[in-house]
């Protein structure tokens, strides 16, 4: 930092307050208690992971012992269509709901982004479906999709079509998932989006009127570039979460019609916490961190692609 | 696009921003108020046939619901402290300090967020033993504060990096030590910013499930989430209950994000997620 | 060693807590862990007899997740840490081999002594059984539970019909019954079909009623047999016939329970529980019109149907064993089987309670319901029972919603079964 050094040039005089400490020492104090509560609540327990990972460590077969196995977990991985199954449903999951909830973030950013009067029933329109607890949205949308009591089949009954069983059907009931995933997800996304539209200068959209700018033109030529940073952080904390989506699935159809809805994250709950296989589980738990980290190194590599060009 | 629109425009605008927002919460709170018969007539009701607040009643005498308010409460206050804090400081360590390692230092904070908490939830339960905090608000409130953690570095780094050095070292000049300028300008212009990782973080404890589940699950400390799935049971899921407590459970947030929903707005906008 | 030094660990620091606590208190304190469901409440008013008998124990309750699942997920992370915070520990049914091949449930064979035999002999043979895994008791009987024919006996009266017998009568008396009534929300026959524990009862007892079983003497999978498809089978035709639901592969166990009670079945493959919501319940359509009879059979086979109920498990991992045992006998016997059969119409695990005078006044069904029990069977006994389930139940599921069809479901069943019953 070289404005630091610069402005400590600047003051050689500051004098030093009894008990004040050297940088270096500052910024480690300053850093101990996150760096502490890393190590406590994340490093130690992925370090038991990445153990348990290459060991064979079945909790209802301890006469199996715990046998060091090397990677044949890993390889299990590969050899297991439930886990090819669960990746795939995953990465469809990643692919409709991230960008879907970007969609429909965007839009109801603009919509909010209106002059509005009165403000508070927009932001706490964008505000609610962020705080309602992810378990909760899963249940309330699958009662929603309801073939019987559901009120989308209302709806669709009222309008004079065939009700479908949503939750039976593994096309329909990924649909139901993947809106229920875009509500409860794109509203987070329309508040960084709305953050950021306030930001961008007025100056530069009457600049584009008077040049006879359209409404569209000004849209891409002006918002979306203006975004793009908000746009790119949120996407990723975005995809990270939906990498891990759980809950939604797991209250709507618990992986059903079959494994047809089921997740990586909810394969990797059942075989640990109900069939007990910690080996492999904790296998699982890793190839899926490699995922996240994956790509979330592609989106880095991107951005800092862009910002420098 | 800024230009004078016709009312009903924006008025329209605004339907589809709070309908989109409100139906679920709308949904339960209808629910709340119908009997189980009702939820099963043919066709559905939209409004209840004969509103009841039996379900509300039944929600506090069947469990201790104040209880897991309080507990929720507690849990996710501390955690926001505590994660607020300790992001804060590393935040400004790493954008103002000369610190070694910065970047795999930052990295690792946010690698923390890629890892499938759900897989943890063994090796964590044995650490929380360890520390002998199992059954008590600090078995979540470490691990909140973690989850936190990442974002709330993130917001507060960019808003660092915005205040201007002089004043630091203005303040510094003016007899206050490193740490009293930290306190004294830092934090306090950086007020938008704190706030808004303030509310992350404390949604994101106030909405944690999991966890909860497994390391708090005596009565005296249990949290709302898991407290509301205790009114289903083996078998039965009585949704107008359920909805009642959940109602419940809302409001608090609701009432919190809704006074503090100016400065959650602007927060992320001067954060700017940069 | 990685599971060796944490256990290391973890023992030292529970000795140290234990160590702590133990010197401020003289007394005993019990800890019981127990679900929402299996009515904390009355066992509260059980132990409070016992510790006015035995005034060096405290006992306290320990309310679990809401489900069997959510409190076995709980369980298995507390016991996978070999945490002795729990002394007495509730068990559905389908766990003791599992508890039993973990090595979390303590053998009560010692703690039993000669007594055992005479002991075990007293309770309906499929709760003997079901405890007993490998000739050791794991667990002793709390409650029992099985699942019954439930049937509309106003909708039976008009059209003339007895309790059907046999799976064809059923379906034949169902659709009649529909077919009269002119009802389209009427649903023949409701079973669990979501992919839930009870969806893998709804796939054996058609097994069984055929005279086959997943596994054979030998323990191996035996699912080769005609018996095996029968369920497909059966229940292809009751779709076919209009008598399923068209929604049941979402059916979870409770919404059974609220169709029929809402009066929109005619007959429902239901646990116990049901019968006394029908009955007492204020928004119960069908009070008084409710019967309960033994599942159907196949014309050529036996009728029977799933087990279920819950057992006491004292764990290994407990500090106060033997006051555990002691309390353990106590809850599992005859006078607190009659006490819960009042209190809480918990189904007994005696012959002889179903027939006491006071029982029966507080439940007059249960003099129907003894037989049925006698002849519940249990789920197929594995240590890996949870996977046993996961598979049988997503494949059913997949059936029922039409996206696998009987070969499919069976031939994954069968290459995934294999491995767990080698």
């Amino acid at each position: 930092m070289s404005s630091d050094t610069l402005t400590r040039k600047d003051v050689p005089t500051a004098p030093r307050v009894r008990g004040d400490i050297s940088e270096r020492t500052l910024a480690l104090l300053l850093l101990a208690p996150a760096i502490l509560l890393l190590l406590l609540v994340v490093v130690y327990p992925v370090v038991q992971l990445l153990i348990s990972s290459v060991h064979f460590i079945h909790l209802a077969q301890p006469w199996m012992g715990t046998p060091f196995v090397g990677l044949d977990n890993y390889v299990r991985a590969f050899e297991d269509p439930r886990f090819w199954n669960a990746t795939t449903n995953t990465l469809m999951y990643i692919v409709v709901t991230v960008p879907g909830a970007l969609v429909v973030g965007m839009g109801l950013a603009l919509l909010a982004n209106q002059p509005f009067r009165v403000k508070w029933p927009t932001r706490l329109g964008l505000l609610l479906p962020w705080a309602l607890p992810l378990v909760f949205a899963g249940l309330i949308f699958r009662w929603f999709f309801d073939s019987r009591q559901g009120v989308v089949n209302d709806v669709i009954r009222r309008l004079g079509f065939e009700a479908p069983q949503w939750l039976s059907s593994p096309d329909l009931a990924f649909v139901a998932i993947c809106i229920a995933i875009v509500w409860k997800t794109s509203s987070f996304m329309a508040l960084v989006l709305l953050a950021g539209m306030q930001t961008i200068p007025r100056s530069l959209y009457e600049a584009a009127e008077v040049d006879g700018a359209t409404t569209w033109q000004q849209f891409w030529r002006i918002t979306v570039p203006m975004l793009r940073p908000a746009i790119v952080v949120a996407l990723i904390f975005r995809t990270i979460t939906a990498i891990q989506t759980f809950d939604i699935p797991y209250a709507m159809t618990g992986g059903g019609p079959g494994d047809a809805t089921e997740t990586l994250a909810m394969y990797i709950h059942k075989t640990t916490l109900d069939f007990l296989d910690f080996g492999y589980g904790s296998a699982l738990a890793a190839i899926m961190f490699l995922i996240s980290m994956a790509v979330t190194a592609v989106y880095l590599r991107h951005t800092r692609r862009e910002s420098e060009s | 696009m800024f230009g004078l629109k016709p009312r009903w425009v924006v008025l329209l605008a605004g339907t589809i921003v709070v309908v989109n927002g409100f139906f679920p919460m709308l949904w339960i709170l209808l629910t709340s108020l119908k009997t189980e018969t009702e939820l099963l007539s043919q066709p559905i009701t939209y409004l209840p046939d004969r509103p009841t607040l039996a379900n509300y009643h039944k929600a506090f005498a069947d469990q201790p619901l104040h209880l897991f308010l309080f507990n929720s409460f507690m849990v996710s206050t501390l955690s926001t402290l505590l994660c607020v804090t300790v992001s804060a400081f590393a935040a400004y360590a790493l954008v103002r300090l000369k610190v070694p390692f910065r970047n795999l230092i930052l990295s690792s904070i946010l690698v923390v967020a890629m890892f499938p908490l759900i897989s943890l939830i063994v090796p964590l339960f044995q650490t929380m033993r360890l520390l002998g905090i199992l059954n008590t608000w600090w078995a979540l409130v470490l691990p909140y504060t973690v989850l936190s953690m990442p974002v709330c570095t993130l917001v507060l780094a960019s808003f660092f990096q915005d205040i201007p050095h002089d004043l630091e070292s203005a303040a510094m000049i003016d007899g206050c030590s490193r740490f009293g300028a930290l306190w004294r300008i830092v934090v306090p212009l950086s007020a938008p910013g704190v706030f808004t990782a303030a509310i992350l973080a404390f949604v994101n404890a106030w909405d944690e499930f999991l966890l909860a589940l497994t390391f708090a699950n005596r009565v005296e400390v249990r949290t709302l989430p898991v407290g509301i799935t205790l009114y289903q049971s083996e078998f039965a899921f009585p949704w107008p209950l359920i909805s009642a407590a959940l109602i419940v459970a809302l409001i608090p947030i609701t009432v919190l994000i809704a006074v503090f929903q100016e400065r959650v707005v602007s927060g992320l906008t001067a954060g700017g997620l940069k | 060693m990685s599971i060796t030094r944490r256990t290391a660990l973890a023992v030292a620091a529970a000795a140290a807590i234990v160590a702590g606590s133990a010197s401020a208190q003289a007394q005993t304190t019990l800890k019981i862990f127990t679900g929402g469901q299996q009515r904390p409440d009355v066992m509260r008013q059980i132990l409070d007899v016992y510790m006015q008998r035995n005034p060096g124990i405290r006992a306290e309750v320990e309310v679990g997740g809401a489900t069997s699942e959510q409190q076995q997920q709980y369980l298995n992370t507390v016991l996978a840490s070999r945490d002795s915070a729990l002394d007495i520990i509730l068990i559905d049914v389908i766990r003791p081999a599992q508890w039993a091949a973990a090595q979390w449930a303590e053998p009560l064979d010692p703690y039993l002594g000669a007594e055992k035999d005479a002991m075990m002999a007293r309770y309906l043979p499929a709760y003997r059984e079901a405890n007993v895994v490998g000739g050791r008791v794991i667990a002793l009987p709390y409650f029992a539970d099985s699942q019954f024919l439930y049937y509309r006996k106003d909708l039976l009266q008009k059209y003339g019909f007895q309790p059907p017998r046999t799976w064809d009568e059923l379906i034949t008396q169902a659709q009649r019954i529909k077919q009269g009534e002119g009802n389209a929300n009427l649903q023949g026959f409701s079973t669990a079909g979501a992919p839930i524990e009870g969806t893998v009862c709804t796939y054996l007892v058609p097994v069984w009623g055929s005279g086959g079983n997943l596994t054979n003497a030998q323990g191996r999978l035996a699912l080769d047999g005609a018996a095996a498809k029968r369920p497909f089978e059966l229940f292809a035709r009751m779709k076919d016939t209009g008598v399923l639901p068209n929604n049941i592969a979402e059916i979870v166990t409770d919404r059974i329970r609220l169709d029929f009670q809402a009066g929109n079945v005619i007959f429902a493959q239901q646990w116990g529980y049901a019968w006394n919501r029908f009955q007492a319940d204020a928004d119960s359509q069908v009070k008084d019109k409710v019967g309960v009879v033994p599942l159907p059979s196949f014309a050529d086979g036996q009728p029977s149907t799933c087990i279920g109920g819950w057992q006491l498990a004292v764990s290994a991992f407990s500090r106060n064993k033997q006051a555990a045992v002691n309390l353990v006998r106590f809850l599992s016997s005859p006078e607190v089987s009659k006490m819960q059969a009042i209190l809480a119409s918990h189904l007994p695990v005696f012959p002889d309670v179903y027939t006491d005078a006071d029982v029966l006044k507080a439940n007059p069904w249960f003099a129907e319901a003894q037989p049925v029990v006698r002849a519940a069977r249990t789920r197929p006994v594995s240590p890996r029972y949870t996977e046993v389930s996961d598979i049988i139940r997503s494949n059913m599921n997949a059936f029922l919603a039409g996206t696998r069809n009987a070969d499919q479901a069976l031939a994954d069943m069968t290459t995934r079964l294999t491995p767990i019953f080698r």
